[in-house]
């Protein structure tokens, strides 16, 4: 069961094998999370919010016609209903127009002698977490999710040149706080 | 000697550079140990994002998600059912008022002696209709109408604030 494509699954899930969504769950759940959870840096709220988006795209499957990819779909909702949670939760709106050139912020976030010592994928989420929710979301489908630009597009309903300006500063903050914090050594 | 920037040492590092640049900036890096420390940099820092491992969510989460989606079938099994009564009800009276006159129409109708037979039921049954929706009768039946609508959209309010509540939890 677990060998199915996505179209198989959701074609039995409409056929009333209602447990076959289980499979569709498990196969995205933790990537999907990763995501949210740089999004709204709180592991409670991202659980939550991923849920619903789980629950809004079994009730919303029959209206999915394989146009798309499912996880394409899917990481659609996921994004969405992030951003309606940061806006719920009256977060400030402008961390998701910010550019990461203003994030002054991250070069003083943390000690390097602190980060040295973390686990260092820990510390990359960590980093990642600073970026702002479109940011981090990029970040994420790109090399969590392992998608594409046009993919990454398709999903935030951008361009693809503004998914890579995206990409590429976040790419250049990171580098630079790593490089600021001579974390390379810890690396290399 | 061309300047490279961040952009497009990024656009390298995606392999989205012409061959011509391509070229040039390959021979920056040897000519060039600032712009290679650059690159090298935004490498292990592409390096170090690749290799980070996913979030995991909590061990049951799968289970709950789909307790959430059999919890919601079954509310909105009952929900249909609720409505159902309520209609069937509602129809059941209808039927009641579409007899009776059904009955008012025959009776002033005159039948042959084949059809006497089913004039005395039809009498019997249009008697038993013209006391229930008679004069008298009637205010009450369209107050007892009335309450059970009452009550109906109470119970169904309720039962669906209930079932909201309980869903999100």
């Amino acid at each position: 069961m677990k060998n199915l494509t996505d179209a198989e699954i959701i074609e039995s899930v409409k056929k009333g094998n209602q447990a076959d969504y289980a499979i569709l769950i498990d196969r995205y759940k933790n990537k999907a999370f990763t995501m949210i959870k740089r999004m709204l840096k709180n592991d409670f709220d991202a659980e939550e919010v991923l849920m619903d988006c789980f629950f809004k795209a079994y009730n919303n499957l029959s209206t999915f016609k394989f146009e798309s990819k499912f996880y394409t779909w899917f990481y659609r909702i996921v994004y969405n209903s992030a951003l309606t949670k940061l806006s719920s939760a009256k977060r400030k709106i402008e961390n998701e127009m910010s550019s990461v050139d203003d994030l002054h912020f991250l070069q003083s976030s943390y000690n390097a002698d602190d980060l040295v010592k973390e686990d260092l994928s820990l510390l990359v989420k960590k980093i990642v977490n600073e970026l702002p929710p479109k940011n981090a979301a990029v970040i994420s489908m790109f090399y969590f999710e392992e998608m594409s630009t046009e993919e990454i597009a398709d999903i935030l309903q951008i361009s693809v040149s503004n998914v890579k300006v995206i990409l590429y500063r976040s790419r250049n903050i990171l580098k630079e706080i790593i490089e600021r914090r001579n974390l390379y050594q810890e690396v290399l | 000697m061309k300047n490279f920037n961040d952009d497009m040492l990024n656009r390298y590092l995606d392999n989205e550079l012409s061959n011509e640049d391509k070229n040039s900036l390959q021979s920056s890096f040897e000519n060039n140990p600032e712009i290679k420390k650059r690159y090298d940099a935004l490498l292990i820092t592409h390096n170090l994002l690749k290799n980070v491992q996913p979030d995991l969510t909590s061990i049951d989460f799968s289970k709950m998600v789909m307790q959430k989606i059999s919890k919601r079938r079954i509310i909105e099994f009952q929900q249909k059912r609720f409505l159902f009564s309520v209609l069937s009800l509602f129809l059941i009276i209808i039927v009641g008022i579409l007899g009776y006159v059904f009955y008012e129409i025959i009776s002033t109708i005159q039948l042959s002696d084949s059809s006497k037979t089913i004039s005395v039921y039809s009498n019997l049954v249009g008697n038993y209709f013209s006391v229930f929706f008679g004069k008298k009768n009637l205010s009450i039946l369209g107050s007892v109408l009335s309450l059970i609508m009452l009550i109906s959209g109470y119970f169904l309010y309720d039962y669906q604030k209930h079932s909201k509540k309980n869903f999100s939890h």
